[in-house]
């Protein structure tokens, strides 16, 4: 949705206030005629709502697999040949395993990269999408921007816990002895990352600009 | 930007359908949850569908059983977890319950069983020792056929022995008493392990003691109701008239017990499971109770005994022209009425008779056993209480004809089952003969006897051992040195008698001493025999010393040296040599004077000399006489205890028997030490 070009005389301008569209992978900006960066080859498409429906879709997607990464066990320890019994943990099992075991700081890493990031990651990518577009204050646009930019940071570093079970399960096959195999909790969890990643770059940040007023409440 | 003069452009109609194509492009997009929820949905259904049931199980305990851990295992592969553990309302015992997988879950139904496998440690050995490092597990058992489920079970307390699905027959046996019996414990059939038994229990009046045994296939083809099983516990002691049987079988049945069976004689029935067979107590038992399996009618018969039945038991003999034809079933007191009328107490023995026993065909019926005994009771048979064995310490019924016995006839009416009459058994004559043996062996002197021999003995040693004794050889030995010192005086004599040969003249006075020494010769001559005899004597006493004879030789001993040194020995050489020295001085007067008027003189107290001297020594012969009267009698007295007396022979023989006796009571001593047995058998 365009604003209304009457109203274009505000402080702040943006690209597609100024009938032009930036390219959102190396941000030069074109004038709206132009379908195609010259520069990077991006496809150059104009800031647009409807945009964020494929956020939701990939966030719903890497929701639905973060269910089964949290009820189906992340590992399978066997150890004696499976004689002396199979360890089976899921995350938050794993977690309270720690716990009981007196390994607090493990416990809490754990916990924070396996539990509260990703589900910090849901509330911020859906709050994004939520008020983007939205009217907002400078600050408040520069503070999702900011937020913005930490997901975007922090969903490269989510796959912790499928590192730790993929070094495992790769070096603990001792045999007879131990032996790690990893879980279907593993595979749902490396989903549900995707997906939250993917989510997080569906998501238009020049959409967090759209909603600045056209000239400063206060001025 | 206000110096950015120109407003921005609408959106040409090409970037509208460029931006409603993009629209529509982002609804692609929503595939990918769809996809992913159905995936997980699927996912999730699949494992909700994968479950399995869940079935409760009551356990005594739970050792061992850890949630998520414990496995349920059909045949050793794990078919379901166990998911939780909990007490049942009562808190009596636990509940487990198992996720069982989805496809065993239908065939698990009323007769499963399941069980707890742990280490166990029994008489047949170390089993499970793998559940060690594994932890228990809980097997189960169910067959192949898909009825109707079940999700609550009663958990067995230990593994069963028998696997439902192995092949053979079940039957039951009946005993008394259970002792050595424990479960697990093996059939034998010829020594080879057949079955096991299992479930001891005691039967609903708690009189007997039932024991499932179940016989694999295909040894329960041998199996028929023939058949005899007995007990094979333990190890068994028996003393026979055969001496001393010790069996042992294996050493697991002296831990755990067993049971073997045999099938003695044919024509037994196959036998439908849950048979009922009878536990006999032993082998023997067993291969003499054949009759046992005999499933021809029975004939049950009772007679009344006053005699006391102690010694008697249930299942003692019943024998029939010494053929073993039943057995003793039951004993009971009856109160009866004598002759006159009074009351009092009889015993009343039902006996168990088998009809083909008796000689009857295969197919009698006890009628016609009743009927052959009826006409053998008119013909005089009765019954009576008999002893047997070898002590007769154990009763036996025996049904013989008994002569001269009064008219009887089976009272075929009475209650509860026919009487026969019966005579009193031939019972107490042998406890009185045993019993008088027993008081006469008691009664034998054996002490005194003993007591005797030992006095004897003693006697015999102190005889021996006494200084009398000893001195006896001795004193001899000094009486005969006694008689040479007088020997050697009496030679002085003569020789001195010869030195006076000197004076011609004094040839009569030669001839008086020659005849004097001469006679002293004779009595020296008599000397040695008197020696010999003194010796035949003493070697005599040497033979037999004893207290009186020793005394009696000393006596005569003493005689001996009595007159040895009497007054008239010592005397006699004496008077010799005064008469030799005054003959000496004669001589010398007349060498001296040579008158021979004093020669006549001379010559007259020369032979007055001489007749003293003849005077003496004819004393001499009485000296030596009395000597010789006395050496005679020590002769006689040593005579009479001499080797061929008949105090020496009495005392031989009496010794002989004495230690021929003691050699027999040591060898009997010696075979009773050996074998105590053959004090009461004999050898």
């Amino acid at each position: 949705m365009s604003a209304p070009d009457s109203d274009h005389k505000g402080p702040i301008l943006t690209a597609h206030r100024a009938g032009l569209v930036g390219c959102h992978r190396c941000g030069r900006v074109w004038p709206l005629e132009q379908h195609r960066c010259t520069r990077c080859g991006a496809h150059l498409v104009p800031p647009d709502r409807r945009g964020l429906q494929k956020v939701w879709a990939w966030w719903f997607a890497g929701l639905i697999c973060y269910v089964p990464a949290n009820l189906f066990p992340m590992m399978r320890t066997e150890t004696f040949a499976g004689l002396a019994g199979n360890t089976e943990s899921t995350i938050l099992g794993g977690v309270m395993e720690l716990i009981h075991h007196g390994s607090y700081d493990i416990a809490l890493i754990v916990f924070v990269a396996s539990v509260i990031v990703p589900i910090g990651k849901f509330l911020a990518i859906a709050w994004l999408a939520t008020v983007a577009g939205q009217p907002a204050t400078v600050d408040q646009a520069h503070s999702r921007l900011k937020v913005y930019e930490v997901v975007e940071f922090i969903g490269r570093w989510s796959m912790i816990d499928v590192f730790v079970v993929a070094i495992l399960s790769a070096l603990v096959q001792l045999g007879f002895v131990a032996s790690i195999h990893p879980g279907p909790a593993a595979v749902s969890f490396a989903l549900s990352v995707a997906f939250t990643m993917l989510s997080a770059q569906s998501f238009d940040a020049r959409l967090i600009w759209r909603g600045l007023p056209l000239r400063r409440a206060t001025d | 930007m206000t110096d950015k003069p120109q407003p921005p452009k609408p959106a040409s109609p090409v970037r509208k359908t460029a931006a409603r194509a993009a629209q529509a492009g982002v609804n692609v997009i929503w595939i990918v949850p769809i996809v992913a929820l159905i995936v997980t949905l699927a996912i999730a259904w699949n494992s909700f569908r994968d479950r399995g049931t869940l079935i409760d199980i009551e356990f005594a305990d739970a050792t061992g059983i850890t949630p998520g851990d414990t496995t349920l295992r059909f045949r050793e592969i794990v078919v379901g977890q166990v998911e939780g553990v909990r007490f049942t309302d009562d808190l009596s015992s636990v509940v487990v319950s198992i996720r069982v997988d989805k496809d065993v879950a239908p065939y698990i139904d009323d007769e499963s069983s399941f069980w707890i496998v742990r280490p166990q440690v029994s008489a047949q050995g170390v089993t499970r020792l793998d559940t060690v490092l594994t932890g228990a597990f809980i097997e189960g058992y169910w067959d192949a056929e898909i009825t109707e489920t079940a999700t609550r079970f009663a958990g067995l307390e230990r593994p069963p022995l028998i696997r439902s699905d192995q092949k053979g027959t079940w039957v039951k046996l009946m005993m008394d008493d259970a002792d050595g019996l424990s479960e697990g414990a093996p059939i034998l059939f010829r020594g080879v392990e057949v079955g096991r038994l299992e479930n001891i229990r005691l039967s609903e009046d708690s009189e007997r003691v039932r024991v499932d045994a179940f016989i694999r296939a295909p040894h329960d083809a041998r199996l028929t109701s023939a058949s005899v099983f007995w007990d094979t516990s333990g190890f068994s002691l028996s003393l026979g008239s055969q001496g001393l049987a010790f069996n042992v079988n294996s050493l697991s049945s002296v831990l755990q017990g067993g049971v073997a069976f045999d099938t003695l004689i044919s024509g037994g029935q196959p036998v439908e499971p849950g048979h009922s067979f009878e536990l006999l107590p032993d082998e023997d038992t067993a291969r003499s109770q054949l009759f046992v399996s005999d499933d021809s009618e029975r004939l049950r018969i009772a007679m009344l005994i006053d005699d006391s039945v102690e010694g008697l038991s249930k299942g003692a003999d019943v024998q029939y022209q010494g053929l073993r034809v039943g057995s003793v079933t039951d004993i009971a007191v009856r109160l009866g009425q004598d002759d006159q009328g009074a009351e009092r107490v009889q015993q009343l023995i039902t006996l168990t008779i088998a009809p083909r026993r008796l000689g009857l065909p295969e197919d009698a019926t006890a009628d016609d056993a009743l009927e052959l005994l009826s006409r053998e009771v008119a013909a005089g048979v009765r019954g009576r209480i008999a002893s047997s064995g070898f002590l007769g310490t154990s009763l036996i019924v025996e049904l013989v004809p008994v002569p001269d016995a009064p008219q009887a006839v089976i009272d075929v009416d009475a209650d509860p089952v026919p009487l026969i009459p019966s005579v009193a058994g031939d019972l107490d004559d042998f406890t009185n003969s045993a019993q008088g043996l027993v008081t006469r062996i008691g009664d034998l002197p054996i002490e005194e006897v003993m007591n005797s021999a030992r006095d004897m003995m003693d006697s015999i040693t102190a005889i021996a051992a006494s200084e009398e004794t000893r001195a006896i050889p001795g004193a001899l030995r000094k009486a005969v040195e006694d008689g040479s010192v007088a020997l050697e005086d009496v030679a002085q004599i003569t020789s001195r008698l010869r030195e006076a040969d000197s004076g011609q003249s004094i040839a009569t006075l030669i001839e008086d001493a020659t005849a004097a020494v001469n006679a002293v010769t004779e009595a020296a001559a008599d000397m040695p025999e008197m020696v010999e005899q003194i010796d035949v004597a003493a070697a005599a006493v040497e033979e037999f010393g004893f207290a009186e004879i020793s005394a009696q030789a000393e006596g005569i001993m003493a005689d001996l040296r009595a007159m040895l040194g009497s007054e008239d020995a010592e005397q006699l050489p004496r008077n010799l040599s005064d008469t030799l020295a005054a003959a000496t001085g004669l001589m010398n007067d007349l060498r001296d004077g040579g008158a021979a008027t004093s020669l006549n003189d001379a010559l007259r107290s020369a032979s007055v000399a001489a007749d003293e001297i003849a005077k003496s020594v004819e004393a001499l012969p009485a000296l030596i006489r009395s000597l010789q009267a006395t050496a005679g009698r020590a002769d006689t007295l040593f005579a009479s205890y001499g080797e061929r007396s008949a105090f020496n022979n009495e005392l031989i023989t009496t010794l002989r028997e004495l230690r021929r006796a003691t050699a027999a009571f040591g060898s009997v001593a010696r075979l009773i030490e050996r074998n105590p047995r053959a004090f009461i058998l004999g050898r």
